[in-house]
């Protein structure tokens, strides 16, 4: 009897030529005056993910982050009426940070400077001494931000939107309701400093034509037979987000023994649960600007770069559960699980950083991209025509 | 006396190192202790794995008692531990300094 393992057809060149095959520049890594104009071209203008609505479990809960690229501090929360609404974060009376804890319950909020005290709703309930100022009370509620949230993301968006995320999003929005961070209700995270660019960061997170050197004990097991270096199946283009189908490696060997228990335990914890979506494991979701998913619902985990300069950004990893840890044994999982999914991210952080050194000499004036590196591309293409159009405004304005 | 359920004392040496109640501190427990320590715990709670959980989860996490708690936060070390042994093996110096950098944070454990 002949048996054929399946046989891998790598994404072909022509499938991807329309996203153009030139050299892109390596300034655009590393030039700080680039990304002032990312400032207000991708990010100002885009969506970004700040939070979680399990983060935010009933009235009153809330939330502040701080968004360095726009130098801004948000403060994000769930009304009596259960809204979620989000406002920067500063009083507006002589701009004094409103909040300093990073999350907590209360539906009012005081201003430690001079005691002006908000509503959940924004509105300014109360200012000693009033009568004292000249504007009245309903001109001095907190500056609002547009807040929007897809699969129980949420997402804020600091300038004024020419579309909803949801609406962006496309199709992908309704795949993503139906993956278990859609019903999470409680988090892992691990989190990172880097002294790289953003999209550098993020281009790493992009391809797996690096695991075979980078992580040959982790995710290396993802390559092997005919697809040597663990390619994506198929990729997908959706408005400025993308998409990558993950090839599954039919030789991975037999797990050793804690390994083992752990993935029999993962396994038996989303059974029970009804958490095994077919074909979940295989998506990846990649959100412009900065937001990936993995839709594996075993380590099922977003992965955010957030931009700090133009040689510096921060990630936070989530991996997402649905419900509380029933048992010793779910909590064993959801343990391992983050462990597993965190020993491969922290093997790529140093040589991202190698790789921001290596630009910034000025050694290299383009980076050439394979075809299984289209994502990277497609990613540069999506920022760099933003950022030359904002830039063209700039000069129609005379200002630049 | 024993601070572990009965049939567990195999792990009493490592109490004092690897039952940490904290997600983040298991974390970096794996890296800290010395490599002697770090495998022989895991060559005593490997086999204890399945039937600690099998024992852990005849009870609410309401019920434990001291005993519990103590074998239930050494089983989610033995989660960091066992992958230093199992998969990164000779890497696991190496891979300590890599993930100095990336801190865990919060955990469902921890609640």
């Amino acid at each position: 009897m002949n048996t054929h393992a399946p046989v891998f057809e790598s994404v072909a060149k022509e499938d991807v030529a329309w996203l153009g095959t030139d050299p892109i520049p390596a300034t655009a890594y590393y030039d700080p005056a680039y990304f002032e104009l990312e400032r207000e071209a991708v990010f100002r203008r885009g969506w970004i993910q700040m939070g979680h609505v399990c983060e935010l479990p009933e009235p009153g809960s809330f939330i502040r982050r701080e968004l360095e690229v726009l130098k801004a501090s948000i403060l994000i929360l769930r009304s009596q009426d259960e809204e979620i609404r989000a406002f920067h974060n500063v009083c507006t009376h002589r701009g004094t940070q409103l909040v300093e804890e990073a999350a907590g319950k209360q539906s009012r909020f005081t201003c430690p400077y001079h005691s002006w005290t908000f509503g959940d709703d924004g509105s300014l309930l109360s200012a000693p001494d009033f009568e004292q100022f000249n504007v009245a009370k309903e001109d001095c509620g907190l500056s609002k931000v547009h807040v929007e949230v897809v699969a129980g993301l949420i997402f804020v968006h600091l300038g004024t939107p020419e579309s909803g995320m949801r609406e962006s999003m496309g199709p992908l929005a309704d795949r993503m309701d139906e993956l278990p961070i859609a019903r999470a209700t409680t988090i892992s995270e691990y989190v990172y400093e880097i002294d790289a660019n953003w999209k550098l960061t993020y281009d790493n997170f992009q391809e797996n034509y690096h695991l075979r050197f980078i992580h040959p004990s982790t995710a290396g097991q993802g390559c092997g037979g005919d697809n040597p270096f663990g390619y994506p199946e198929e990729y997908g283009f959706q408005g400025p987000h993308r998409t990558q189908t993950i090839w599954t490696n039919p030789e991975t060997g037999i797990p050793s023994a804690v390994q083992g228990v752990s993935y029999m335990k993962i396994g038996e914890a989303l059974a029970k649960r009804d958490l095994m979506i077919p074909g979940a494991e295989k998506n990846y979701f990649a959100l412009f600007p900065s937001f990936f998913l993995f839709g594996n619902p075993g380590t099922h985990f977003s992965h955010v770069v957030y931009p700090i300069s133009a040689n510096k950004s921060r990630g936070v990893i989530r991996l997402y559960w649905v419900g509380d840890d029933e048992n010793a044994s779910e909590r064993y999982a959801r343990e391992y699980g983050m462990a597993m999914t965190r020993d491969i991210h922290v093997e790529d952080r140093s040589v991202i950083e190698r790789g921001q050194r290596g630009l910034e000499s000025g050694a290299l004036k383009h980076i050439h991209l394979q075809t299984n590196e289209a994502l990277l591309r497609h990613f540069f293409n999506e920022v760099d025509g933003r950022v030359q159009a904002y830039k063209a405004e700039l000069e129609a304005q005379g200002a630049l | 006396m024993s601070v572990l359920p009965e049939g567990y004392e195999a792990l009493e040496p490592f109490v004092a190192t690897y039952a940490v109640d904290n997600a983040g501190r298991r974390a970096e427990m794996r890296g800290e202790a010395p490599s002697e320590v770090r495998d022989a715990f895991y060559a005593a709670a490997q086999p204890l794995l399945a039937p600690a959980l099998d024992y852990l989860d005849t009870k609410q996490f309401a019920d434990y008692d001291s005993g519990d708690k103590q074998l239930m936060w050494m089983m989610l070390s033995l989660a960091h531990v066992a992958i230093a042994v199992e998969i990164q093996q000779e890497d696991e110096e190496r891979h300590a300094h890599l993930r100095s950098f990336m801190p865990v944070t919060r955990a469902p454990a921890d609640f």
